[in-house]
């Protein structure tokens, strides 16, 4: 059986503290480790960012965060309304010339088990994420 | 969700040392960015950030230091981390981040 919790969150920058906390509380809930919840929050925070800042002018309108919770994983959908952006030419980082942007979906992918993103300019951009029990 | 910025610059030393308490996050990353714009300003040298009672860093904030790592580098000068808690070093190892920005004697 799947528990899903779904949040709408205001496109603001305000906000990605309550997401990062009630994620954490799920993902508690769960039975994560302090390390897995860690890296839980951090993925779903930067997921919201790019919801916030590629994705959906900021403040024009919310985005939703579900979070599908059952005995073996948990998995995380960031789905926001906006004009899409590009996913797929994201780099590692480069230290000879680091940059300021394009970290949040290297971390993503990094931190979670499964990362599927689809984004189209229409539809907008959907981040799923899964984290294994 | 709150952030606290102390800057003391250390005459000895010669170097801006600056706490950072509560979260760096997209909300607080402003308020970040222009505190080190602020002293670097104020005085062109190093700068030593000490991440002893900062609970939380994503990529704004990383995104901020690196910003400040281009400027001041192109001026002969570093920003440095030091006192960083498990989950800022993590975050800081898988980004690579670390071999440019924690000094093993930090």
């Amino acid at each position: 059986m799947v528990d899903l919790l779904k949040f709408s969150i205001p496109g603001k920058p305000d906000y990605v503290g309550v997401v990062r906390l009630a994620v954490s509380s799920v993902a508690n809930r769960a039975g994560f480790d302090i390390e897995a919840i860690e890296d839980i929050k951090v993925a779903v925070s930067e997921a919201c960012n790019n919801a916030i800042l590629h994705g959906i002018h900021e403040n024009c309108c919310n985005y939703e965060v579900a979070c599908f919770l059952d005995e073996k994983k948990l998995t995380i959908v960031i789905d926001d309304q906006g004009e899409g952006y590009n996913t797929i030419d994201y780099l590692e980082p480069d230290l000879k010339h680091p940059k300021e942007g394009g970290l949040g979906i290297f971390i993503i992918k990094t931190l979670m088990d499964e990362v599927e993103i689809m984004s189209d300019k229409i539809k907008g951009t959907t981040i799923k994420m899964t984290k294994y029990i | 969700m709150t952030l606290e910025l102390k800057s003391i610059f250390n005459n000895q030393l010669n170097q801006w040392v600056i706490e950072v308490q509560g979260e760096i996050d997209v909300f607080t990353a402003k308020d970040f960015r222009e505190e080190l714009i602020r002293t670097y300003n104020e005085k062109q040298e190093n700068i030593i950030l000490d991440f002893g009672n900062l609970n939380y860093l994503d990529s704004t904030g990383l995104g901020v230091i690196i910003g400040a790592y281009g400027r001041m580098k192109e001026q002969g000068k570093e920003i440095s981390i030091k006192n960083a808690k498990s989950n800022i070093l993590k975050l800081m190892t898988i980004t690579g981040l670390d071999k440019i920005l924690i000094k093993s004697n930090c």
